[in-house]
Parts: structure tokens; sequence; C-alpha cells
């Protein structure tokens, strides 16, 4: 970590100085870990993330500092967008496993497409009851078997999360084959997330959000 | 607030930032003042100003209460509901347009322009009229101190070209917008500080013409909104609607549909169905009644409270899909919603409330004023924002995913909705034809998988890339979304470090250059507006000048010789002609050149009253 150029005191994040309150000017692109202090894993304490989430935002919020100059206003402005993107991506366990994957140098999403071979074969009996429902005119979809579907695909989900969590924690080093594995977890993941995501709009019959 | 302060009403003393609640049926200020958020109201008037501008014959436009009234007789010269219209093209409100007796056309950029004694207006311009009549309103409340910044609240689902014309809409007004604040947010801000509550609150807003439902979670003076959701056409007009279509069914068997068509008779139509839904929320049947069309009769009709509710049952029933959607969206269960807040005057309808509570399981909080608590939440807002206290911060989301086009029309989303602002995130693009220098992006805000069914809020071009095989460029385009819900888009190819520059075209947006040119023919207007006002007072007093020099002549002719009276009969004739024209320049010069004429008539009879004065004939008249 490096010293507050104002206050020479070790700063914990490269927004702002907790200990003087000045805002600071990050240079380059920020690793989200950075951004909250924290070293890069998959296990995360979420109840403290949202601490320090609340705790910086009180420190550099464009809000408090509405009649500061223009140029302290935009660094605000830009410090805490910085801040919510990083939290963004670390409160979200897909998005803080994506970054992970990406940043030890393992396959992003169009380098290793496969899904994992058990998950296939579910994939094509859930698009089936998929389908009977897009079909199916707004008034009269099959409402208790796209619920049955929900409660699988989440139980489904949750089995995914143990897998990714089982390929990432602890990090594997750089290259490490256990990043292809979590990124074919992840295509699962993305694609149960997307059913899911379909089968809500089709109940709640609003458009489908791409996850 | 009183008029204590008159005194100072010749030095231009600014207010500190207020909050301003610029709703579809009426407007509101509010003020942090003494320790808390208070409407700003002159003595003996609540403040509403409803967002309602009439044009008369002359003279500047009316805004506000009077403007409502004015309307009832002649709708054909007055605007409201003109929210509905912020931010829209022709085509998005093709359905407003036939719940009101105006019509509006398609203007420069998409922009729909309003035609009012052929003067055409923008959305943007009358709703700047409306901020204007909230800042004279302050100005009465407060001894004539000016509004100069304001927080504006805007509906949570607003899209960026929506906050854009309300940002332009002040700007117009000549009001600083220290923020744009989403107006559930503002309502939770209003609550939690009244009740100093903590937890998970639900704000469910319906207003005169949208719809809002915002998640907060609400934590040692942290305001967090988790998801929002709405419907920016979807509110308490639509209500008012349903009651004028049964009308119309009704009377269109004994009626000429031409008749039926007319915007007077529309208009009255609406008011008619507005009373009768106010009625309906007290009482269990109320009467619906309106003068036929060239007839003595009356049409009346009784609802029951039940026909009503089945009516509406439809916009009540989507409100609650919104709710289910932020629900989902904050990834929490019903049961986790400690507190339901409920805004806007539609709130009132038991129905609603019944639906609410129906669905959240629990009573909803209804001890605010629901048609007052966004305008003190926005002052609430303004206070922080002036550097008053660090004890409270609003962290909003924005309401819709943002994204671009891609070669097949679909759409990369950049951000998704329900990211807290301020945010930014940036995506890298290539070129896909060999020597391509120029990549023309589709900025697009909302939901669908499809480009065709998001909206577009603007195209740009990043030119000037060198040429280069295809793929090898390396194009990152920066999304940015500030506090206030808005967007910026940059562009730089970073291969060659070669600036390039971007062209955004607005859609259904003004430009800089549309403002300018509008503060200078709204100054224009304005010269316009004094000159007829001076006018009319001239006409007035010519007129009474005309039957004094009248009765004088009368009186006092005798006395006169040949020339006066030709010339005081020269100067009456060209008084009267005047008149008719209505040139306020003319009207000084021949009002001035009468007065003069009549000099040594006035004398004559100044003279006879001394003189009956000094017999006693009119000593009770001293």
């Amino acid at each position: 970590m490096t010293a507050c150029p104002n206050c020479r005191q070790e700063t914990t994040t490269p927004l702002v100085c907790t200990a003087c309150g000045v805002l600071l000017s990050p240079d380059g692109a920020l690793s989200p870990f950075e951004v909250f202090g924290v070293e890069p894993a998959f296990e995360l304490d979420h109840a403290a993330l949202k601490r320090r989430l609340l705790e910086l935002s009180r420190r550099m919020h464009p809000d408090y500092f509405a009649t500061a100059g223009a140029e302290q206003r935009e660094r605000a402005e830009g410090n805490t967008a910085e801040l919510n993107r990083a939290h963004e991506v670390l409160a979200n366990d897909q998005s803080r496993a994506d970054w992970l994957v990406r940043s030890l140098g393992g396959p992003d999403e169009l380098q290793e497409r496969a899904m994992p071979q058990a998950f296939l074969l579910e994939v094509l009996e859930w698009n089936e009851t998929l389908d009977a429902a897009r079909s199916a005119p707004a008034g009269s979809r099959p409402l208790e078997q796209l619920a049955a579907l929900r409660a699988e695909l989440a139980a489904r989900r949750t089995q995914a999360l143990e897998l990714l969590r089982g390929s990432l924690v602890p990090l594997p080093p750089r290259g490490s084959p256990r990043l292809v594995e979590a990124r074919r977890e992840l295509n699962a993941l993305r694609y149960v997330e997307r059913t899911l995501a379909e089968i809500r709009a089709l109940e709640l019959g609003q458009p489908a959000a791409r996850a | 607030m009183g008029f204590l302060q008159l005194n100072v009403l010749n030095q231009v003393e600014a207010l500190p930032p207020v909050g301003i609640d610029l709703g579809t049926t009426n407007s509101l200020v509010a003020i942090w003042e003494n320790g808390r958020p208070t409407v700003v109201h002159p003595e003996g008037d609540n403040g509403y100003v409803p967002s309602c501008v009439y044009f008369p014959s002359d003279g500047p436009p009316i805004v506000g209460k009077e403007a409502r009234e004015r309307a009832v007789f002649d709708p054909e010269h007055a605007l409201f509901s003109v929210k509905r219209f912020m931010g829209r093209g022709l085509a998005d409100v093709a359905n407003d347009l036939k719940g009101v007796p105006f019509r509006a056309q398609s203007g420069k950029n998409g922009v729909i322009e309003f035609d009012v004694r052929g003067r055409k207006l923008t959305p943007q311009e009358v709703s700047a009229l409306v901020l204007e009549k909230c800042g004279e309103v302050a100005a009465l409340a407060s001894g004539g101190r000016a509004l100069q910044k304001a927080v504006i609240t805007v509906p949570a689902y607003f899209d960026d070209a929506q906050r854009q014309a309300t940002r332009d809409a002040a700007r117009l007004a000549g009001i600083e917008v220290l923020r744009i604040v989403n107006e559930p947010t503002a309502a939770s801000l209003a609550y939690g500080l009244d009740q100093k509550k903590q937890g998970n609150v639900a704000v469910y807003d319906l207003g005169g013409g949208t719809f809002d439902v915002s998640i907060l979670a609400i934590e040692d003076g942290v305001f967090r909104v988790l998801s929002t959701n709405g419907d920016t056409h979807l509110g308490g007009d639509d209500f008012d609607r349903c009651l004028v279509s049964v009308a119309l069914t009704e009377l269109s068997h004994s009626v000429d549909p031409r008749k039926l068509d007319e915007p007077a008779f529309l208009q009255a139509l609406r008011l008619a169905a507005e009373k009768c839904k106010i009625e309906l929320s007290t009482y269990p049947e109320a009467e619906m009644h309106i003068q036929i069309p060239d007839s003595n009769g009356q049409w009346r009709r009784r609802f029951t409270r039940d026909e009503f509710e089945s009516l509406t049952k439809p916009l009540i029933d989507r409100t609650l899909d919104c709710c289910r959607r932020a629900l989902s969206d904050a990834g929490l269960e019903v049961a986790k919603i400690d507190e339901v807040v409920l805004v806007g005057g539609v709130t009132r309808m038991p129905a609603v409330r019944m639906a609410v509570q129906q669905l959240f399981g629990r009573v909803p909080h209804t001890k605010l004023n629901p048609d007052e608590v966004v305008a003190l939440g926005a002052a609430v807002q303004a206070h922080v924002l002036s550097g008053g206290t660090r004890d409270v911060l609003l962290m909003d989301v924005t309401p819709l995913s943002l994204g671009l086009e891609t070669v097949g029309g679909a759409v990369a989303k950049v951000i998704l909705r329900n990211a807290t602002i301020p945010c930014q995130a940036t995506e890298g693009f290539t070129t896909y034809v060999d020597n391509q220098t120029a990549i023309d992006f589709n900025v697009l805000q909302g939901e669908r998988e499809l480009a065709s069914d998001c909206r577009s809020l603007g195209k740009f071009r990043l030119s000037g890339i060198p040429p280069m095989p295809a793929g090898l460029a390396r194009v990152a385009v920066r999304f940015h979304i500030d506090a206030n819900g808005l967007l910026t888009v940059t562009a730089k190819e970073q291969s060659t470090g070669i600036s390039s520059r971007i062209e955004v075209q607005p859609q259904n947006g003004l430009t800089d250059a549309d403002v300018q040119r509008m503060l200078a023919s709204a100054y224009e207007h304005a010269k316009d507006d004094f000159a007829a006002r001076r006018a009319t007072e001239l006409v007035t007093e010519i007129g009474t000048m005309l039957r004094a020099t009248e009765k004088g002549l009368a009186e006092a002719k005798s006395q006169l010789d040949r020339e006066t009276i030709l010339d005081i009969e020269d100067a009456m004739k060209n008084a009267r002609e005047a008149c008719s024209t209505r040139d306020a320049q003319a009207l000084q010069r021949s009002r001035d050149a009468f007065e003069k004429a009549t000099l040594p008539l006035a004398a004559v009879l100044m003279d006879n009253f001394a003189k009956k004065a000094l017999t006693g004939k009119v000593i009770g008249d001293m």
C-alpha cells in the first residue's frame, strides 16, 4: 500500500484517504479487491463488504462535494463510480469468480465455451418445459411447471456455486486446469441465471433481460 | 414564512437551495428550515402550483391555479400533463394525446411541439414556465427571495432522455439544478427522517401520470436503493380515463360523435371523471354528471366503488407486477419488507391501499401527506448538497440497463439496471472491415434483447481511426452515469493513441444550441408579453379618459373655444383608433396626445368646481 500524499498515512484504498479524507487520484485499471482493500479470494465476507461500501461512500460520495470546486466534484464522482463498479463485481458470486478466472490467466467465455457434461443432459430436459411455456399465450402459461422448473434451477445454481467454490478455493495458481473447470461451471451458471430470468419474465409478463 | 421580510423586496437575495417536485398534475417547492423540511407557501395558500399553463389572447401565459381555472372554460388554449411528453417522440405519446384537448407535432430531433395560438412550445419550455411559477410562489412566500438553486425530482423510471428534458426545463427557467433525484427515493428520505426508522422499505408512488416502486435499505442514515421499477405512463390520469371511456361509450348512442370529440367537452368530461374518482375514495357511490353537447340535458351516471374498482383493476394489477419485479431484483422476499410507504394522490384510493396491503402482507404507512412527501424529501437532499449535513447519504440506482447495438441488431449491455450510481463501465469494440476509419454507435436503454425493442438515446460516430486490418483497432467505449442518473458516453481508439471525436445526436432531446435559442426567444417573448400587458393597461386607461372627457364636454363645451374643441375631438378619434390596434407604442402616443388636448378642458372643469365649492353648493363633497 502507498502513502497518502496529503497526510502520509498508509492508504487502504486507492480512492480516498480514510485517515484525512482527501480524495486520491488512482491511475490505470483498478482491481475491485484493491478498491476495497482486501486480498483477492473467492470467499468473501458479504456483511463486511457492505460495511466497507457504506464507509467509503460516506467519505467520497459526490453529494458531499457539491459545494467544492469542479475538479474535486469530478474526482468524487469518478471515484465513487469506481467504488460502485468494484462493489458490483465483488458482491455477485459469478462476477467475482469471472474476474478471478480472468485475472489468473484463465479462459474467458469465448475461449472456453463448454459446460460440464452432466449439465448438458439436464439442459435438454429443461428446454422442453421452457419451449412449451414460451409458445403458450400469456394468459395460459403452465405456471405450476414453471415454478417447479424454477425450484430445480435454483437447486442446480446452489450446486454449481459449490463446484465453483471447489475450483477456486484455495485460489489456484496462474494457468491451473482448475481455471478451465471454473469457467465451465460459470458457463453453466450463466445458463441457469438466464433461464431463471426468462422464467421470471414469463411468470410476470416482463420482457426477458439478459442476466 | 410570511410577509415579514417584505422590506428586502428590492434586494435580490437568494433562497437557500430548495427541493422541487415537478409533478404531472401539481408542482411543489419545499425548503430545509429550522432543522426540518417544510413546504414553501405564501400566507393563505397551500403553495401547490398546478402544472398547467394557459395562453390568453394577449398578455403573458398564465401558470398554476388560475391557468387550471381558465382551462376549464377554454381548454384549447391550455397545456397540462406535459410531463408525459418530456423526452418523448410523437410515436410514444399517441395514446396520451387522445386524452388531452391539445395537439402536438414532431419538431427538430423528434422533440414534441405543442401549438397554442400560433406559438410553438416544447414540453421543456412549458415545464420551464411551471418552474418559473414555482419560483414566483417561493419568492412570494419568502419576502421576495429568488429561487436560484434546486433539487428537482423525476420518476425513478424516467430514462435518460426524460431526465435530460427535465434538466433543460430548469435551465430554461434560469434554475441551477443541484441534483435530479428520483421521486420515491426523495419520499423515502422524508419518511426515514420523520420516522427515524431502519430496515427495508418499499415506496409505492402512484402519481398523476407515472408509477414507481423502489425498494430501499435504510441503515444509519444511509438510504440505499436496492431496486426500482415502474411505468412512466401509468397514473391518476389513466384512472380518470376509465370513467371517461364509459361516458363516451354510453353517450355515443345518442350524441353526434363529432360533438363528443370537441376539446371543450372532453376537458369537462375529464374534470367530471376526476371529481367522481376522488369522491369514490370517500363514499361507496358517486355520481358523474356532464352537460350533453348541444342539448339542455345532463348526462348523469352513478358509479359504485365496486364498479370503478373493476374498471381500474387492470391498472392496479400493472403496478403490482412492477412491485414483484422490484422485489425480485432486490433479491428480497415480501416478508423482508419492514414498511411500505405510499406516495402520490392516487394512493388515497381504497382499492390501491388494499391491493398494496395484500401484496406486501402489511398495512401501508399513510401518516405522511402523499402529495407533499416528495418535495419534502427533495428539500432534505438540497440541504445535504449545500453542505448542511453529513448525517444523510442517498445511494440511488439507474432504473434501466444501458448498452450498445451490435452487428445484427442485438444489444450488448454495458451497465445493468439497478446498478448503484454514479457508476461507470468500459466495453471494448473493434472494426470488422479492413481499413475501416469510423465506427457508428447506437446507445440503447432498456431490458430487451433486440436494439429495435430498446430506446435509442442517441447515435454517435467515432471517426479518425487510422486504416488497419479488421479487428486490430481497439476502441474503448466508456459509459458513465452520474449521480443525477444522466449518461455520458466517450469513446477512444487505443492502439494508436490518436484521439477521436464523438458527435452525439440527441433523440427527442434539445441540443445546447436549442436551449440557448429558446432562452433568447423567451427573452423576446417576455418583451412582447410586457408590451401586450402595457397595451391592455393603456386601453383601459384611454377608455376611462374617453368617458370622463365626454362627460366634461357635455358640461363645459360652451366655455371652450372652437379650436380646443376640435383638438379634443380629434384626439378622441385617434385614441379610439389606437385602441383597436393594440400597439403599445401607438397607444402610448395617442394617450399622451389625448391628455395634452384635454388640458384646457380639465382647467375649465377645475375652475367650475372651485367656484361651486366657494359658493357652498357642494361643501358636502369636499
